[in-house]
């Protein structure tokens, strides 16, 4: 029997959740470098949300596509490169897992809204980041308001956001949250030839609103919803490094 | 007498969710934070079941999983493997050392109650 049918038995097994077919496939491109913009753009068109996900990365400065200056799948690809298409394919199972998280750990709906839509962050708000090197190297970040953060961690570990007040409980919710999405994007990215190692998460207030792009990368950013609480997610990754 | 599960996790929010999902029931948790310490408790606390993370500073969960099965004493105690990776070699490699059952994070807390009360006796404890 071969790998993928093994695995596809274990899966069954231990009732795994089905994959992303749009998101494998789009990193399965990536990974070979040899795909051509025409392939990768095919995968993205045929997915509405991937397709005005690569539109917002294109148009970092646009706050409606109205303002949009590259618009076709194929002039985002060959302008800002495949790396965008990797974010993509890297953001998609990074947000499933949150929202999963949300649902599962927390019973709340979290949503995925328009960044330029979202409340801003305070001066002082709470920032976990996880980088991570190998065939792809980039940086995941998290940043919510400490508000936010209190009630995220009072929710998962059932007590009263008013019970909360230990900042060191609330940076380990912070880490665990961040290692879960990004263990599920890495699944993703091992399983299309592209491992990868993750850095343990690094949590703590920050005063600077800024999430450096990797060099030669691009940087995908998200903004996520519920009552009382407002996350976001910065993606950032080169799947053409040497390291 | 409780049973007893060793749960080995480098985030201590993980710990304390497995700790909240088993407070119902009359079970002794034994909290390690990375392989090393985890092998040690086995040895000492000799657990009905383990719950094991992957990735973990000074000794992950794979070599932890390696050790355990190489270990006479201690090869028989089932191993539920908690994590948020489920690559394809990943899991591969554990199902081939020797796992039970395989979590996949974010996870809710029947979840696990479920997949562990296939594989040791799990009793509600007593309304106080």
């Amino acid at each position: 029997m071969s790998d993928l049918a093994n695995y596809q038995e274990l899966a069954r097994k231990y009732g795994f959740a089905p994959k992303l077919e749009s998101a494998s496939r789009l990193t399965q491109l990536v990974a070979r470098q040899d795909s051509d913009v025409d392939e990768i753009a095919r995968v993205i068109n045929k997915d509405p949300a991937l397709r005005d996900r690569l539109l917002r990365v294109a148009n970092p400065n646009a706050e409606n596509p109205v303002e949009y200056t590259v618009e076709t799948v194929e002039e985002a690809l060959i302008r800002n490169g495949i790396g965008c298409a990797m974010v993509l394919a890297m953001g998609t199972p990074l947000a499933l897992a949150l929202i999963k998280t949300f649902q599962t750990m927390l019973t709340l709906k979290l949503g995925l809204i328009d960044r330029h839509h979202a409340e801003p962050l305070e001066d002082e708000h709470l920032l976990g980041t996880i980088g991570f090197s190998g065939r792809v190297v980039g940086a995941v970040y998290l940043r919510m308001n400490r508000s936010s953060a209190r009630t995220i961690a009072a929710s998962i570990l059932g007590l009263k956001p008013e019970e909360m007040n230990d900042a060191g409980e609330i940076r380990d919710v912070a880490g665990e949250l961040l290692n879960i999405m990004t263990g599920n994007f890495k699944s993703n990215l091992c399983d299309a030839g592209l491992d990868c190692r993750l850095q343990p998460p690094d949590v703590k207030f920050s005063t600077d609103p800024c999430s450096p792009v990797t060099p030669g990368g691009a940087m995908e950013r998200m903004a996520f919803r519920t009552e009382h609480i407002q996350l976001f997610v910065d993606v950032t990754a080169n799947p053409w490094s040497d390291d | 007498m409780p049973t007893k599960i060793l749960s080995v996790d480098d985030s201590r929010t993980i710990r304390l969710i497995v700790g909240k999902a088993f407070r119902p029931y009359d079970v002794q948790i034994v909290e390690a934070a990375n392989g090393e310490e985890g092998l040690a408790a086995a040895v000492r606390e000799k657990p009905d079941m383990i719950i094991l993370d992957v990735t973990m500073p000074v000794m992950d969960g794979v070599t932890m999983l390696t050790k355990l099965k190489e270990n006479p004493e201690l090869k028989a105690i089932p191993v539920i493997m908690l994590t948020a990776e489920s690559g394809r070699d990943n899991v591969l490699q554990i199902a081939k050392i020797g796992v039970r059952d395989y979590l996949v994070k974010p996870f809710k807390e029947d979840q696990l109650i479920e997949k562990t009360a296939r594989i040791v006796s799990l009793q509600k404890k007593p309304a106080a």
